[in-house]
């Protein structure tokens, strides 16, 4: 018995060395290719403000631009005093933020936080998007268990790796099944995506339009998973004394009117009062950029999206600097 | 459940944990219960197949068993293997059957077939080759009064499912492991260490060689008009060790796994790479399944006592169907054809006892017919394989741009090498000769290979499709 607790001991002793030399040498490259915000986190824990958003903080790659800097550098010309850093990630949404906040060192200097609240990113279309698989992947990493564990967890796809087929499954039986609060035929979003406003499939204009029903035709309620994300941000920042400020981010509101009509934006302001008064009532400020921008300031065309040119990108940050010179920094 | 997944890593230590604390009347039961949970894991709906497999052969093996008819015990026989065979036949063969003879000539439209197809993608249950072949060989050994029938048919069950070797084998007998799961085995340090360490290296070859392979391999097969000649030959090379390290990693898992309850499974693999001919080959690579065919289906058609062309008949019709056996696709049974052929011109005109310094050639030889018939083992369709070895005599192209990385080159040394050291001995004899100090260190090294390096996406095992 006791050659088999020395066994058990050496073993444990072997791992929490391999750990330490896994740490040292060869988790860094690994971790910057796999969850590259793990190294972000540590670059910029001792900032005083952090941006924390998807792709909408970059300027567009397609169109030249006299001041081609990201909302966070454009917030930060206002605040000169004050070490002002970003994180971003393609895609991310608050269920990466959640798992991001933890990260920061009790000790770190970071204390106010800007986080992004994408409204498209509480549609099933987006929660179940196929791009979730690689940020799954990353998220094993952003904890606290030691990295050759965390590392072997990848390897072992423990996470939510499902087929790009499975969640497109997923999303076509939310389109189908989940009902709004429309007469037939808008019940759906299947059924609503069915109404030929715009003549055949072919037609660029119909395409979009179905885009838009695809991408905000959905009821937020307190059992949606950004949801529960956004509270646990909540719970977090509350626990570790942060200033969490959310960004509701601009949507295209016109072209959404103007391709499917009323129903949709009502759907699209209905959703989004749902949420700042939900965390306004938390105690949290929501800067609403809901309707701040004209669609001309979108810069994606063929799929609505929340990357905005120059005049929009200034048009945000200028709504977040006036609320943080608002607050106490 | 795959074995190389987090699930198995929580219920393989519970299971063996929960299996020595249990009385030992109580034990199989218990095997039986995790075989089922284990294979149910997958689709619940699987369960169906193998339990019809399993009460059709325990009744037509009672059958056989009581008749005295040689004609009933013929029915009994034809019974089990209609019902196996049929499962396979429809799971396994009908989507080939429709796509390739009924719909060319127009007997389903393009839409039945996309149904059909969708219905197979999620219907075929994981295994089914195995543990139907492993049933089969019960019923035939019954029929020969080989072996005498199970009387419990939950014990039958259990002999059908145990979970280490369910899906993927090592296809056992029944004479060998249902005397083993019902025996009294105590436990000890020498049990887990044993079956620890096969399963350490198992998963070290294939999460580390096989998970890091694929994405190489997969990239020269996908891309095989842009890659460069030199490219296609390595791809050809790398696949070749990816599925050894692959089935051979799997094979080891599922014999450290049983050996963590006592009960010895059969070696599947004995370093086929370092085969001078086609014969040896076969008595090296997936040892379980080519002494199956050799048992249950070339002996029984006449065996080696026969004519010459008889003989040349009977070993083709075993490589061809252990081709088919594999899959629905021509490619398959054109790679057991390249496998028989290459077995007969060989029997025919190269003599066994040759001088040691022609082994070189006859190993080159042999390896290349190996390597070559490959390509038409991973390609998906016979034309797409054509076009590759083609490819590889081409003019030089450009090539594409492959992700070498040094990590898993060392990698294929090390395995390549450790290979060589375990011929006809295995890890565990390997191991046994060294002093405690280097055998940790190796545990250290595969460990850290394991958690470190391993491939970062987690691909099923390649046998798990057959």
């Amino acid at each position: 018995m006791m050659k088999l607790v020395v066994k058990i001991l050496a073993f444990g002793i072997i791992l929490f060395a391999l750990n330490q030399i896994y740490k040292r040498t060869l988790f860094i490259d690994f971790v910057d290719d796999h969850a590259d915000q793990y190294l972000q986190v540590d670059k910029i824990k001792n900032c005083d403000i952090i941006y924390i958003s998807a792709s909408s903080n970059f300027p567009p790659e397609h169109i030249e631009e006299n001041d081609p800097r990201k909302i966070s550098q454009f917030v930060a010309d206002y605040f000169p005093q004050l070490q002002f850093e970003a994180i971003n990630k393609p895609a991310s949404h608050a269920g990466v933020y959640r798992q991001l906040l933890p990260l920061f060192p009790e000790e770190s200097e970071a204390k106010t936080f800007i986080i992004t609240m994408n409204l498209r990113s509480f549609g099933p279309s987006w929660i179940n998007s196929d791009l979730e698989t690689a940020l799954n992947e990353s998220n094993v990493f952003y904890n606290e268990r030691p990295v050759l564990f965390n590392r072997l967890l990848m390897s072992l796809n423990a996470y939510d790796n499902k087929s790009a087929e499975e969640r497109n499954a997923i999303v076509q039986a939310h389109w189908n099944d989940d009902i709004l609060p429309f007469e037939i035929p808008k019940n759906t979003v299947n059924n609503w995506c069915a109404v030929e406003k715009w003549g055949d499939w072919k037609n660029p204009k119909r395409q979009l339009a179905d885009q838009f029903i695809k991408q905000y035709a959905f009821v937020i309620d307190e059992e949606n998973q950004r949801v529960k994300d956004f509270d646990e941000i909540c719970i977090i920042a509350k626990k570790r004394g942060f200033k969490v400020i959310y960004n509701l981010l601009a949507e295209n509101i016109e072209t959404a009117d103007s391709l499917v009509g009323k129903n949709l934006t009502s759907l699209i302001k209905q959703n989004s009062e749902w949420l700042v008064n939900r965390y306004t009532s938390k105690g949290f400020i929501v800067v609403n950029n809901l309707e701040v921008l004209r669609a001309s300031n979108f810069t994606d065309k063929d799929f609505p999206t929340e990357h905005y040119d120059e005049k929009g990108r200034k048009t945000i940050a200028k709504n977040i600097a006036n609320t943080l010179k608002s607050i106490e920094l | 459940m795959l074995f190389n997944s987090l699930p198995f890593l929580i219920f393989l230590p519970s299971v063996v944990l929960i299996y020595f604390a249990l009385p030992f009347r109580w034990r199989w039961i218990l095997l039986l219960l995790a075989s089922y949970f284990f294979y149910g894991f997958w689709k619940v709906e699987y369960l169906g197949l193998i339990l019809l497999s399993t009460t059709v052969d325990f009744f037509a093996a009672q059958y056989i068993s009581r008749s005295e008819n040689q004609l009933y015990k013929k029915l009994g026989l034809a019974i089990s293997l209609i019902t196996n065979l049929g499962l396979l036949a429809f799971f396994k063969y009908s989507g080939w059957f429709l796509n390739d003879v009924l719909y060319p000539i127009s007997i389903i439209n393009q839409e039945q077939l996309e149904g059909f197809r969708t219905f197979w993608d999620y219907a075929l249950p994981v295994g089914i080759s195995f543990y139907t072949f492993q049933t089969i060989g019960y019923t035939i050994d019954v029929y020969y009064n080989r072996t005498k029938p199970e009387t419990n048919i939950f014990k039958f069950a259990l002999f059908v499912s145990f979970f280490p070797q369910l899906v993927a084998g090592p296809i056992e007998r029944f004479s060998h492991l249902q005397r083993q799961l019902f025996a009294e085995h105590r436990f000890s340090y020498k049990l887990i260490q044993h079956g620890g360490r096969l399963i350490l290296y198992g998963l070290f070859i294939k999460m580390c060689i096989a998970d890091n392979l694929s994405p190489i391999v997969d990239q020269i097969f996908d891309q095989q008009d842009e890659a460069s000649p030199l490219q296609l030959f390595a791809g050809m090379i790398l696949f070749g060790i990816q599925i050894y390290s692959d089935f051979h990693g799997y094979s080891l898992i599922a014999i450290g796994t049983a050996r963590l309850f006592g009960i010895e499974l059969m070696d599947n693999f004995n370093a086929p790479y370092t085969a001078t001919s086609i014969r040896e080959f076969w008595s090296k690579w997936h040892i379980s399944l080519s002494t199956w065919f050799r048992d249950y289906l070339f002996i029984p058609i006449g065996g080696s006592k026969v004519s010459t062309i008889k003989l040349a008949v009977n070993i083709l019709i075993v490589f061809l169907i252990s081709g088919l056996w594999h899959g629905a696709n021509w490619t398959f049974v054109v790679w057991g054809a390249i496998h028989g052929f290459a077995y007969l011109l060989e029997r025919w005109f190269i003599s066994r006892n040759t001088s040691a310094w022609l082994k070189i050639p006859q190993w080159f030889v042999t390896m290349s017919i190996t390597f070559l018939a490959w390509i038409f083992f991973r390609s998906q369709s016979v034309t797409d394989a054509s076009t590759y070895i083609l490819g590889m005599f081409r003019s030089e192209s450009n090539g594409i741009e492959i992700e070498w990385n040094t990590t898993i080159i060392s990698f294929l040394g090390v395995f390549l090498l450790s290979d060589l050291a375990f011929k006809d001995r295995g890890f565990n004899s390997w191991i046994n000769d060294k002093s405690s100090a280097k055998r940790w260190a190796v545990y250290a090294f595969l460990i850290f290979s394991i958690t470190g390096f391993a491939g970062t996406t987690n691909h099923p095992f390649i046998y798990f499709q057959f």
